[in-house]
């Protein structure tokens, strides 16, 4: 017996054994691209037995019985149970945590976890924004996070794009947010000399990007102090892993067209309207329809007869759609490689891009190459060193700004029946040797034949940076930056487009240099600890900035030919200068995170910021913020919940900045630049005030971070109020004192709004299906300008209790059915207080106030984003809105949709312009030259809201036993749609509009907002594309 | 790690570093603009006083003022029927249908570039005492920019306020007059507007002494001749048609300035015609001795804004162009007599026409020139049956002939100088001040219809609370 038990014993022991040595191993990878995975925990579930993963993603583990289970945990990556089975080998693949509640937080000098963050941060992964067929990183940032509203403003390639953080925060101050790659905050404005505003972000390549993070309330941004008050963007490269080299190859191609086409008249319907229209005039003046000096006869030959080489005469209905003029197929091509590896103590990452891009307006391009190293080195056991290099070279053929004859979209306005070409020289119309005077106005094509205009640039953004292990928990680290950026533009202007360019009577030759070098250094201590149930994560640490604007220019005109294009042929060189400017921020900060129990979270942060942008009274200022948290599910009470898993309670209060105006806006001036005739002149140029100081923002925040179902549905509910004071403010000083604005601190305004975030995880089966919405409601009101009169465009108007830059004009009644006037409400106040709501007509239009008639600041932003994937298949489809702000057409619609007031072609409405006495219609009687309904009125202000498909893209992985033959690590084919279609009411090209040619200033980019201008819309791009990992 | 000395040490000199870096920062953010000056120091010298009187011609010079703009404006508002404006600039046009609104850009602007001009002129004449070098130097810059100055005066209160002796002169609006430079703003920058009669004053008084001051030849500059013409026009205008006695002796003194002008024979009257335009496509930017004063353009500075709007490219003549938004009608060409060379000084672009005045890009801009001082005398002496410096018959027989026209034995009325005036003058500016000084209408619209008065801009209405709009606009 005891023999029997010992032999059993044995065979147990021998069991026992053989089940421990059984060892089980696998590699662990990346579900998106396979990228194998080092440092994953792989842990034996209910015991501490676990290994990591080492270089190439490999563990081996021993283990005993078959009974286990294998728990995979990785920082940012969703964590996987299996049950072991009798399987020797697993193989994992991870997914990103779609929890989010995991997520390192980029938060601007250090980084934390999200679900122990407490201020209010979006973060946008760089998987988001990457292959989106749009040349910046702001631009696909559109609905990607919550109270971000991006609105692209047109279709041209390379232009600015606008971005406010939680509303505008800023009447003449910049609002853009401050954008800070690496760490260092880089140049963002615009660089353009020539036409509309460019976009330096253009030079930094999306698919470089590891993870952008939106700071938007006090707490998170008050570590940029007075930079801040816009928000703060800060992008994140890619950073190398340790592991085996991974290559990763994408090529996509693509082509694009015009989301939308507007109606205008052909020429039998144009022949009728104008000629009703002058026929009026003629008879109200009582001229025969015959004579000469009538307007019939000037309509008919002056007119139609002129502008069609004399067609119209015999072929009446032959007819035109300039817009095939003005647009063409564009075409996407873009190709990568991404090289990623290293050591565990070199890593680095590697990139390089080609983007060949031709727009959808003819003569519009772009092309960018770009390369990037990053590499980080630990050379020792206390010192961490590295460096970033990124290098562009942008080249972007460019359209003039909107308000121009050059402009493409502009030859709408040309009438229907004028032909493209000259039918004797067989050239654009208009083109010498040719009538240059046919065509309404200067044909935009003949720019496009014999004009150029480029612009080139090329961008080293680059950082280095040591870190040292002082003692436990302390760290040490410096980094330096630099932002160089080297651009030239060059136009040149042939004799042909003399209608133009009046000056350019034997070619005309412009070419600017700039040259901007923007450094920065930033030197921070970090301490990090934890004792027992507390924990400390503090910062501080110094920033310097330096940045310098130099440029030149130089125009010649007479040119021995149009071969000779560069200025050195030019007989003379009719203009130049040179200017320089610069800025320079010197900042101390403090940053202190504090923890308890794991559950009861403080942030509290200060910030001495100094900048040669004001006056000595008040160089120095300081924004302090505070936050706390609770994480609630902590909690005795919470902690066993089955439906809530995580709730986390947070507020913040804190002091912004923004310095974002003009240099020197402080000092009395007087400018070189008034010669005359030769001689050298100056003149007063701004007044002083030499107590000028910051802006500052005040901001609030409650918000609730929430997970339900084990996290699977994870959101997020903030308020916030921004109250911002002593704004910068454009002061209107009466104009006889030869000045018109002083830059003073006077005014209020404030920004209240909600943000909802939900991430869903609907199904995480072999179908995996999850959603990820978005939605922010803003509502921006100027509390206080004393009084102040601010204007911009047309009819945007700064007014006390209303958001910045409202559409404050006359009110549109229609059209009285008696006579075809165009009316107006008086809108004006009775006696009693009462409105009179009685009208007047065009000859009374003066008496009418004017009202508020429209916003241009959407309420509502949303963005939903649906992902779906079986077996190798995945798609996605991303949606956007933007809901409550309207658009002003009055730019282009007083000639385009004017009721033939002037000879321009007109949209199709037109033609029920009132003909007939008891008609009811919204378009007035035609009146050739009289102006009647074209004055400034809310008839020109429409409807902007707008819901776009933005991205679809379905893609397909090859499974591995097909990408194991090829020895590929991934192969990927996938096919996207950028704005497929657009939901709207608006009736011209595109909803999402903003014109380029009163944007100068910074109060211009904040009121001048909603115009429309013969602006391009927004391309509908096609793509197909293949990635290929190895 | 053990926390040895050596620990310590690397952490007090890593606190050392960081102190002294934000110290040394510190100092680095008191930064001088490259590309301006200080106030405190842009007029110290006689040299700084000289480069900023050049830079009161460079405002006068604006678009919106002598650039071309004051012109455009007076012959928009005073041909309605000779005129026909196919532009698309909502202004002009305005003011073209007389239906300007007090929001009228071109208002708005020319007001603004005018007192940007005044307000250089005052800091000119504030630093007189730093021009040292010659009695005779500080003179001529006083008498500059007291010429500039009063020249700006003179267009602000005939576009912006009633015409003189339309109603009573002493309590009518006029303009604010400022005549200190502004350094900061205070309450007293908050001004109202003067009497029409207290602007006439001033703009007299300063005209007066400029030319007292000036000397008779000068450049491109003003000289005495340009301040007594501007006074001639100040005069004709004031004298209106001579219908009392105050403006019997105003009429005396418009004939007398303009004598002097001629007299001071500085300037001379070309032989052709045609020989006052195209100064840049011919002459290579020097203006015709007949210009007493001109605003010199070069293709590096300066625009023509009578260029802009009445020109045209002219395929046939290089070096022209404009936007042509100012066709002529066929009955102004009527007006003139067959054998006029000034009725084929119209080009037809697609059965339009315009005139050759202005299609040169870098033409010239003749404020005043010497053919207007012998219409000003003609009309004055008529006027007052006077014969001084000569018989109005003969000043207006140099004109006719010049033009190719027989010359006529005697004067039927006034109307025929009037009329000659016109021709001569067309499209240069005079139009709508001709028509309201001789009290006649354009087109429709009587000649003291508020309506052709510029509305005081809204946004000085905004701004300063003193300011009274004009009765168009209330």
């Amino acid at each position: 017996m005891r023999r029997f038990l010992l032999t059993v014993f044995a065979l147990l022991m021998v069991l026992f054994a053989w089940a421990q040595q059984r060892t089980v191993t696998g590699k662990v990878s990346t579900v998106e691209d396979g990228t194998p995975l080092p440092g994953v925990n792989v842990v034996i579930k209910g015991s501490t037995n676990g290994t990591v993963t080492d270089a190439q993603g490999n563990y081996s583990l021993p283990v005993d019985g078959s009974n286990v289970t294998l728990v995979f945990s990785f920082i940012g990556l969703q964590t996987q149970e299996v049950t072991l089975g009798a399987r020797s080998t697993l193989d994992m693949q991870l997914n990103a945590d779609v929890t989010e509640l995991t997520e390192v937080i980029v938060t601007g000098y250090g980084s934390q976890i999200k679900q122990e963050l407490t201020g209010n941060i979006a973060r946008v992964s760089g998987k988001d924004v990457e292959n989106v067929p749009l040349a910046s990183v702001d631009a696909a940032l559109q609905g990607k996070a919550a109270g971000v509203y991006v609105n692209s403003q047109s279709g041209k390639l390379g232009q600015a794009v606008s971005v406010r953080v939680r509303g505008t925060s800023s009447i003449s101050a910049g609002s853009q947010p401050l954008y800070v790659v690496d760490g260092m905050p880089i140049t963002t404005d615009d660089q353009s000399n020539m036409g509309g505003q460019t976009n330096p972000l253009v030079d930094l390549n999306p698919n470089d990007i590891e993870s952008i993070e939106v700071l938007k309330d006090a707490s998170a941004a008050a570590i940029y102090g007075s930079r801040a008050a816009n928000g703060v963007i800060l992008i994140t490269t890619k950073r190398g892993k340790a592991g085996k080299t991974s290559v990763s190859v994408n090529y996509q191609t693509g082509i694009s067209e015009e989301t939308n086409r507007v109606d205008f008249l052909n020429s039998e319907q144009y022949s009728k309207l104008i000629l009703q229209a002058a026929k009026y005039v003629d008879d109200a003046d009582g001229v025969p329809l015959d004579d000469p000096d009538s307007y019939t006869v000037y309509a008919k030959e002056g007119v139609m007869s002129y502008h069609s080489f004399g067609d119209w005469d015999t072929n009446p209905k032959k007819s035109y759609d300039w817009q095939d003029q003005a647009f063409q197929k564009g075409s996407y091509n873009q190709g990568d490689i991404q090289i990623n590896g290293g050591s565990e103590n070199t890593k680095f990452f590697g990139s390089i891009q080609y983007l060949d891009q031709e727009g959808i307006i003819v003569g519009n391009s772009l092309s960018r190459v770009s390369g990037r190293l990053n590499l980080d080195h630990k050379a020792s056991d206390w010192l961490k060193i590295g460096f970033s290099m990124g290098l562009t070279r942008t080249y972007n053929e460019r359209l003039p700004d909107d308000n121009s004859f050059s402009n493409p979209l502009q030859s709408v306005a040309l009438l229907p029946m004028t032909p493209f070409t000259d039918p004797e020289t067989k050239l654009p119309t208009g083109t010498p040797p040719g009538d240059p005077n046919v065509g309404l106005y200067y044909n935009p094509r003949i720019s496009i034949d014999y004009a150029d205009f480029v612009q080139e640039g090329y961008r080293n953004l680059s950082n280095v940076y040591a870190e040292a292990g002082l003692f436990a928990g302390l760290t040490f680290r410096t980094e330096f930056g630099v932002d160089i950026l080297n651009q030239n533009e060059e136009g040149y202007y042939q004799t042909q487009t003399l209608r133009d360019n009046s000056s350019a009577v034997n070619g005309l030759g412009q070419n600017y240099g700039t040259f901007v070098a923007n450094y920065n250094t930033n030197n921070y201590f970090n301490y990090k600890k934890e004792w027992g149930k507390f924990g400390v994560d503090a910062v501080l640490g110094m920033q310097y900035q330096q940045s310098t604007s130099k440029e030149n220019f130089i125009q010649g005109q007479d040119f021995p030919s149009n071969s000779y294009k560069k200025i050195a042929s030019a007989a003379t060189k009719s203009d130049g200068s040179s200017s320089e400017t610069n800025f320079r921020f010197n900042s101390v900060f403090l940053r202190t995170n504090l923890k308890y129990n794991s559950r009861y979270l403080a942030t509290l942060s200060i910030r001495r910021d100094g900048s040669s942008r004001f006056g000595a009274n008040s160089r120095f200022g300081y924004f302090p913020a505070a936050s706390v948290g609770w994480i609630m599910t902590e909690e005795g009470f919470l902690s066993d919940n089955p439906t809530l898993s995580f709730l986390k309670l947070r507020a913040s209060y804190g002091r912004v900045g923004n310095a974002e105006i003009d240099n020197f806006p402080q000092l009395g001036l007087f400018i070189g630049d008034a010669g005359y005739a030769g001689a050298a002149g100056q003149r007063p140029d701004q007044l002083a005030n030499p107590d000028l100081k910051w802006e500052t923002t005040d901001q609030f925040d409650i918000g609730l971070d929430f997970g339900l179902f084990e996290n699977r549905l994870t959101g997020e509910i903030d308020y916030y109020e921004k109250l911002t004071s002593g704004l910068l403010l454009n002061v209107n000083v009466p104009a006889t004192t030869g000045f018109t604005s002083q830059t003073r601190n006077v005014g209020k305004l404030e920004n209240k709004g909600v943000e909802l975030v939900l991430n869903s995880n609907n199904f995480t089966g072999a179908f995996k299906w999850t959603t990820s919405f978005n939605m922010s409601f803003n509502k921006n009101k100027v509390v206080d300008i004393q009084g102040q009169v601010i204007e911009a465009s047309f009819f945007n108007r700064v007014m006390e209790g209303q958001p910045v830059g409202v559409y404050y004009t006359v009110e549109y009644a229609g059209v009285d059915p008696a006579n075809g006037d165009a009316l107006f409400y008086k809108n004006t106040k009775n006696p009693d207080g009462s409105i009179d709501r009685s009208t007047v007509n065009a000859s009374g239009y003066s008496q009418a106030s004017r009202i508020v008639a429209g916003n241009p600041n959407p309420d509502v932003l949303a963005g939903l984003t649906n992902t779906l994937s079986y077996g190798g298949i995945d798609l996605s489809i991303f949606v956007n809105g933007v809901f409550g702000q309207q658009n002003s057409t009055y730019g282009m619609g007083r000639y385009s949709s004017a009721n033939m007031r002037f000879e321009d072609n007109q949209t199709v409405d037109q033609l029920n312009a009132w003909t007939t006495p008891g008609q009811i219609t919204n378009i007035p009687q035609a009146r050739f030259y009289a102006n009647n309904g074209a004055q400034l009125s809310s008839r020109y202000v429409e409807d902007g809201s707008f819901v776009r498909v933005r991205n679809i893209t379905l893609g397909y992985n090859f499974p591995s036993s097909l990408r194991s033959k090829l020895k590929l690590d991934r192969l990927r084919i996938y096919g996207s749609v950028l704005n497929l279609l657009t939901f709207t009411d608006y009736k011209y090209w595109d909803p999402e509009v903003n014109n380029d040619f009163e944007n100068d200033t910074a109060q211009e980019r904040n009121i001048a907002l909603g115009n429309d201008f013969y602006t391009p819309p927004q391309p509908r791009t096609f793509l197909v594309g293949i990635n290929i990992g190895f | 790690m053990e926390y040895t000395k050596y620990t310590y040490m690397k952490i007090l000199l890593g606190a050392l570093l960081f102190l002294t870096v934000v110290i040394s920062c510190d100092d680095r953010l008191e930064v001088d603009p490259t590309q301006s000056i200080d106030q405190n120091q842009a007029l110290s010298t006689e040299k700084d006083v000289l480069v900023t009187l050049i830079g009161a011609y460079d405002g006068l010079q604006e678009e919106e003022t002598y650039g071309g703009d004051y012109m455009v404006m007076s012959e928009l508002y005073g041909n309605n029927d000779d005129l026909f404006f196919t532009g698309t600039f909502e202004g002009l046009s305005d003011i073209w249908n007389t239906e300007t609104v007090p929001t009228n850009e071109n208002a708005r602007a020319t007001w603004i570039d005018s007192y940007i001009a005044i307000n250089i002129t005052n800091n000119v004449l504030s630093a007189l005492d730093k021009v040292t070098s010659s009695e005779e130097t500080r003179d001529r810059v006083e008498g500059e920019a007291l010429f500039i100055r009063s020249s700006m005066y003179f267009e602000l209160v005939r576009f912006y306020a009633k015409t003189w002796d339309d109603g009573d002169n002493t309590s009518n609006p006029g303009v604010p007059l400022v005549l200190d430079p502004t350094r900061n703003i205070t309450e007293a920058d908050y001004k109202a507007r003067n009497s029409v009669a207290e602007v006439y004053a001033q703009i007299v008084g300063d005209l007066e002494r400029a030319e007292s001051l000036l000397p008779e030849e000068n450049g491109i500059y003003a000289t005495k001749a340009a301040a007594a013409a501007i006074l001639s026009r100040v005069k004709l205008m004031q004298g209106a048609t001579g219908a009392t006695p105050q403006q019997q002796a105003a009429l005396a003194d418009a004939r007398d300035a303009a004598d002097r002008a001629i007299e001071y024979g500085t300037n001379s009257l070309a032989d052709d015609f045609q020989s006052l335009w195209f100064t840049y496509i011919n002459e290579q930017g020097t203006s015709p001795s007949e210009y007493i004063f001109a605003m010199q353009v070069t293709t590096q500075d300066g625009i023509n804004a009578l260029n802009t709007y009445f020109g045209n490219t002219i395929e046939e003549i290089p070096g022209t162009s404009g936007r042509g938004d100012m066709n002529v009608t066929e009955d102004h060409i009527a007006r003139y007599e067959t054998g006029d060379v000034r009725k084929d000084f119209f080009v037809e672009v697609g059965g339009q026409f315009f005139t050759m005045k202005h299609l040169d890009t870098y033409g010239n801009i003749p404020v005043v020139r010497l053919g207007e001082m012998y219409l000003t005398r003609a009309e004055a002496n008529f006027r007052l049956g006077t014969t001084v410096g000569a018989d109005p018959v003969d000043d207006l027989n140099m004109i006719r002939e010049r033009a190719g026209l027989d010359p006529l034995a005697s004067i039927a009325s006034v109307d025929v100088v009037v009329e000659e005036r016109y021709l001569e003058l067309a499209f240069e500016g005079s139009r709508l001040h001709d028509l309201k000084r001789t009290r006649r209408n354009s087109g429709g619209v009587v000649w003291n219809d508020p309506k052709l008065i510029l509305p005081i801009p809204q946004r000085e209405i905004d701004t300063n609370k003193q300011l009274t709009q004009n009765d168009a606009y209330l």
